[in-house]
């Protein structure tokens, strides 16, 4: 069982995610597909502090006795999820900038080199 | 100058792109076009080099939005009046561009080339996510979009400015939603398709699921808390 103190407590912080989250969609401060991850997550904090009894029944199905480890349980392992599937984004951005990087300035040498035998033939 | 610009994404069309391009080149002389190779790792690239195409060549992938955007944004740099998405794999038809255009001066915004406004819509699996998407534009913004889906848009000066410079103006049915919900005006022109000739298509069974979610999930919910950017939004339309 939830003790009613935790579950003001639930719905207070998923209201205030959700309201944040849509906040920052609303001032173009992030994009839809990054955002949809924290509406659901809050959305499902939503749930389970309404719906109590969701938790409770999970709970006795997986074997724990206490809801609330549940729940911690849970959380955590969604946001493992989320903080290994964001490792992996870090990782392809990182890659991405370098490709960038490195074509900026292959570019940009390319361009000098062209522009110093130009200067030459200018020159003789 | 030509004032209509024919934006060509493509990401591993080495098959498809000179076909498609040599097409337009060739029957269209009336417009201009852009390829933008999409950081493909096949020969897209050379070819277009080879055969001297008009081309954007992003050193990295950014998918369709992004690289859609960048050729919007040559668009707007290089002050063409109206801009469409052309898709490298042949199912777009350049004959319709006239009729869209054409419907566009009536006083449109945006001029979507739908497959499904004289023709029924089948009932496939793949129609019944455009037949949801619909559902979901109409009940957000209480407008019919008949094909939601359809990758042929034409845009006008302001939305291509518009789509250019903002986070979050993929060209997808939820930005259409979100624009219809502004208040911008649209219209849809009966156009063929053809199937695709070669290549995969990108969307499999899993990613379509994920696809349809994602859209539904922001037309409904998220597009609504969306604030449009009013120095983008033009006050006087001129008609």
């Amino acid at each position: 069982m939830m003790t009613g103190v935790f579950r003001v407590v639930l719905l207070l912080a998923s209201i205030g995610t959700m309201l944040f989250m849509l906040k920052r969609i609303r001032h173009a401060k992030i994009q839809i597909e990054d955002s949809l991850f924290w509406i659901l997550f809050s959305a499902l904090l939503l749930i389970l502090s309404v719906f109590p009894g969701i938790a409770d029944f999970m709970a006795g199905v997986v074997g724990i006795y206490s809801t609330v480890n549940f729940i911690f349980l849970f959380f955590i392992f969604i946001l493992l999820i989320r903080e290994f599937s964001l490792t992996i984004k870090v990782s392809q951005l990182e890659n991405k900038l370098k490709e960038l990087t490195q074509a900026i300035a292959i570019m940009n040498a390319e361009k000098d080199n062209k522009d110093d035998e130009k200067e030459k033939e200018e020159n003789e | 100058m030509k004032d209509l610009l024919i934006i060509i994404p493509a990401y591993n069309e080495e098959k498809s792109i000179m076909r498609v391009v040599n097409h337009v080149i060739n029957d269209y002389p009336q417009y201009d076009y852009i390829v933008v190779n999409d950081g493909s790792s096949d020969k897209t690239a050379r070819i277009c080099r080879k055969c001297g195409y008009n081309l954007i060549d992003l050193p990295v992938n950014l998918g369709l939005a992004g690289a859609f955007q960048a050729g919007l944004k040559y668009a707007y740099r290089n002050g063409y009046e109206y801009a469409i998405q052309y898709d490298a794999d042949g199912q777009h038809k350049v004959e319709y561009i006239g009729r869209m255009l054409d419907e566009m001066k009536k006083g449109y915004d945006i001029v979507i080339g739908s497959r499904f406004v004289t023709e029924k819509k089948p009932k496939s699996l793949r129609m019944l996510g455009s037949r949801i998407l619909s559902a979901s534009i109409k009940l957000t913004t209480g407008k019919r979009v008949n094909d939601p889906t359809s990758g042929m848009r034409l845009l006008n000066r302001n939305m291509l400015k518009e789509f250019a410079l903002n986070l979050n103006y993929g060209p997808e049915p939820d930005t259409i939603s979100y624009l219809l919900k502004s208040g911008i005006k649209l219209s849809e022109v009966q156009v063929e398709m053809d199937e695709r000739l070669e290549g995969e298509s990108y969307l499999n069974m899993a990613r379509s699921m994920k696809y349809m979610f994602h859209m539904v999930v922001s037309i409904i919910v998220i597009q609504n808390f969306r604030k449009r950017d009013s120095k983008y939004v033009k006050t006087e339309r001129t008609e």
